[in-house]
């Protein structure tokens, strides 16, 4: 890439270069590297906390995931019902926020604020958002007061009591949460859309619509396919909000993968059989990633050089 | 693309979707006002005819929490303050440093090739759940658990793929004819980056440091499996008075999670501009 342009008294470049890499790389080798071989390691044994040191456990192959993938239906379940609440949430957000993205080419008054008023909810850490929603869920909170009001009915539903209604409303923090993300990145990418094409069509006589579905959009594509990336990945691992609205409840109907791996390893202490799982799921996300991303791969790379 | 005015039912609209983004921290914010006995009133108050601090004393007093039933680990939120503190700021000054030197060593030196960015981006991608479980393992075998140098270690190492590709975006951005105009100088490489280099990104810096700190300061799943007694961070507390109370401590709770959030949205609207780069890893600039 670059000359080896040697000033006076400096390293030669590339060591200079490796040097300044090395911090990095021994941190995630420590941190990140050194832990997943571990659990590798643990996903072919049949090691809990009681077995001793994790030496002396016995390698059993294959089962754990055998087990995960034959027989264990509520790690299936679990898998299932992420990607259900991954799709539902991401076409949701995508929808929205492409809507608000869309309004704020408009020209109006109070937009600078607007625009930091539609931001705030992804600033709150997902904890906190979890509590408030399952507050507003609460059967004599405010969600079911509007509903009352609005449906004049006796008294409002019990949201966490079935498995529709707390799937719903998992799936409604989760979009209030999120849809900002990809307002904030699609309306970045509306805005660095060149003016020439879309001028060149209004000249030759095509409808805001055309223009809308025929040029932007298609020239949107990279960015709108990053937006879906980077959500999916921090989708697959939902723990936090569903942790504070419904712990999985009611029985296990709304167990994310991420909860499911948590209770198996610190709830049944099943630290193996969880790794397992965890391997299996980090497959998955890999090779989900991979389809999302072929489309881009090649623009990606070069904006990266 | 830009220029049509609003008419009136999109103005409609766009007023609906604030009223509903806002709505969430409004409740909140009211219910860490409200006076215990409007906390879980039905049907419920919006707001409080007579407002209070109560709340937020309450949690910084170890009495008044036992008052409300809650011992053993979960008491005041003095410590989970100060952990939340420690832990995000220690692993967001070193998150940020490292990143840093990886950042001009990728930009400058093209160091790690081009299939980097998806190897990093596939280590965000491992459910946290998963690489918990070889932690606990390891940290008790080497003492680190419980402990905030070893929450802190997490930190670091979860937010150091942000930390350098948001960072190489900024020393990307910069042309190199100016490290390189210092350079012929007789300045040495490495002081032509300390004294040009990241002065010149010092805007990116700041920004890159406080959304670190946004990502350390919102972590969960790590405090909450790693820490016992010593160790608690601001999430794992309000998950405590959760666990503790079955939620019923709804003023106390909602103080901590307005105090819990505000840091987090004025960090927020100070790097709105850059939060786009941090978030798509610099994919997106603007």
């Amino acid at each position: 890439m670059q000359e080896a342009t040697s000033a006076r008294g400096s390293l030669p470049s590339n060591r200079l270069g490796q040097l300044l890499m090395l911090p990095g790389q021994i941190v995630s080798l420590l941190v990140l590297v050194v832990p997943l071989v571990v659990a590798f390691y643990m996903s072919f044994t049949d090691w809990t906390p009681t077995h001793g040191s994790l030496l002396q456990a016995t390698l059993v192959g294959f089962d754990n995931y055998k087990e995960l993938l034959v027989y264990d239906t509520r790690f299936v379940e679990a898998v299932v019902r992420t990607l259900l609440i991954s799709t539902v949430c991401l076409a949701l957000e995508f929808v929205l926020g492409l809507s608000l993205a869309v309004l704020f080419l408009r020209e109006f008054r109070g937009k600078a604020i607007l625009f930091s008023a539609f931001l705030t909810p992804m600033m709150i850490l997902p904890v906190v958002v979890g509590y408030t929603f399952w507050m507003l869920f609460q059967s004599n909170g405010p969600i079911n007061q509007l509903l009352m009001l609005v449906f004049g009915s006796g008294a409002g539903p019990q949201w966490f009591r079935s498995t529709p209604l707390a799937i719903s409303a998992v799936i409604i923090t989760e979009v209030w949460h999120w849809t900002p993300l990809f307002f904030l990145i699609l309306l970045s990418g509306l805005n660095a859309i060149p003016e020439n094409p879309v001028r060149a069509a209004v000249i030759l006589g095509a409808t805001p619509r055309q223009v809308f579905w025929r040029i932007v959009l298609p020239m949107l594509k990279p960015v709108i396919i990053v937006a879906f990336v980077i959500r999916a990945m921090e989708i697959v691992k939902l723990f936090d909000e569903v942790f504070m609205l419904t712990r999985g409840g009611p029985g296990t109907s709304t167990e994310t993968i991420s909860l499911y791996i948590y209770k198996l390893a610190f709830a049944d202490f099943q630290l193996a059989y969880g790794a397992a799982a965890a391997f299996l799921v980090l497959l998955g996300t890999l090779a989900l990633i991979h389809l999302l991303l072929a489309p881009i791969r090649n623009q990606l790379l070069e904006a990266r050089r | 693309m830009t220029g049509r005015k609003l008419t009136w039912p999109l103005a409609f609209v766009l007023f609906g979707a604030l009223i509903i983004s806002l709505f969430p921290v409004f409740w909140i914010v009211m219910t860490a006002i409200k006076p215990p006995t409007d906390w879980n009133a039905s049907p419920a108050i919006w707001v409080p005819s007579h407002p209070t601090m109560v709340n937020f004393k309450t949690l910084f007093d170890p009495d008044a929490i036992r008052a409300y039933g809650v011992g053993g680990v979960s008491q005041a939120a003095t410590n989970s303050v100060f952990g939340s503190l420690l832990a995000s700021v220690a692993g967001t000054v070193l998150s940020v440093v490292i990143g840093l030197c990886a950042a001009i060593g990728i930009s400058r030196y093209a160091n790690g090739g081009k299939a980097t960015p998806l190897i990093i981006l596939s280590g965000r991608m491992f459910p946290p759940a998963a690489i918990a479980v070889p932690f606990v393992i390891i940290y008790s075998n080497v003492g680190l658990i419980d402990t905030y140098r070893g929450l802190i270690a997490i930190y670091v190492a979860g937010t150091l793929p942000f930390s350098t590709w948001m960072l190489k975006s900024f020393v990307d951005d910069l042309p190199r004819e100016i490290e390189e105009a210092v350079m012929i100088d007789g300045r040495s490489r490495l002081m032509a980056h300390i004294f040009v280099t990241i002065p010149l990104i010092r805007g990116g810096l700041l920004a890159t440091t406080l959304f670190i700190f946004i990502l350390n300061w919102s972590e969960f799943m790590f405090a909450l499996v790693l820490s016992y007694s010593n160790v608690t961070t601001i999430p794992v507390q309000l998950a405590r008075y959760v666990t503790a109370t079955a939620g019923t401590l709804y003023g106390v709770q909602a103080a901590l999670a307005v105090l819990a959030m505000l840091p987090l949205i004025l960090a927020g609207l100070l790097i709105q501009s850059h939060l786009a780069r941090g978030m798509t890893f610099g994919a997106v600039k603007r």
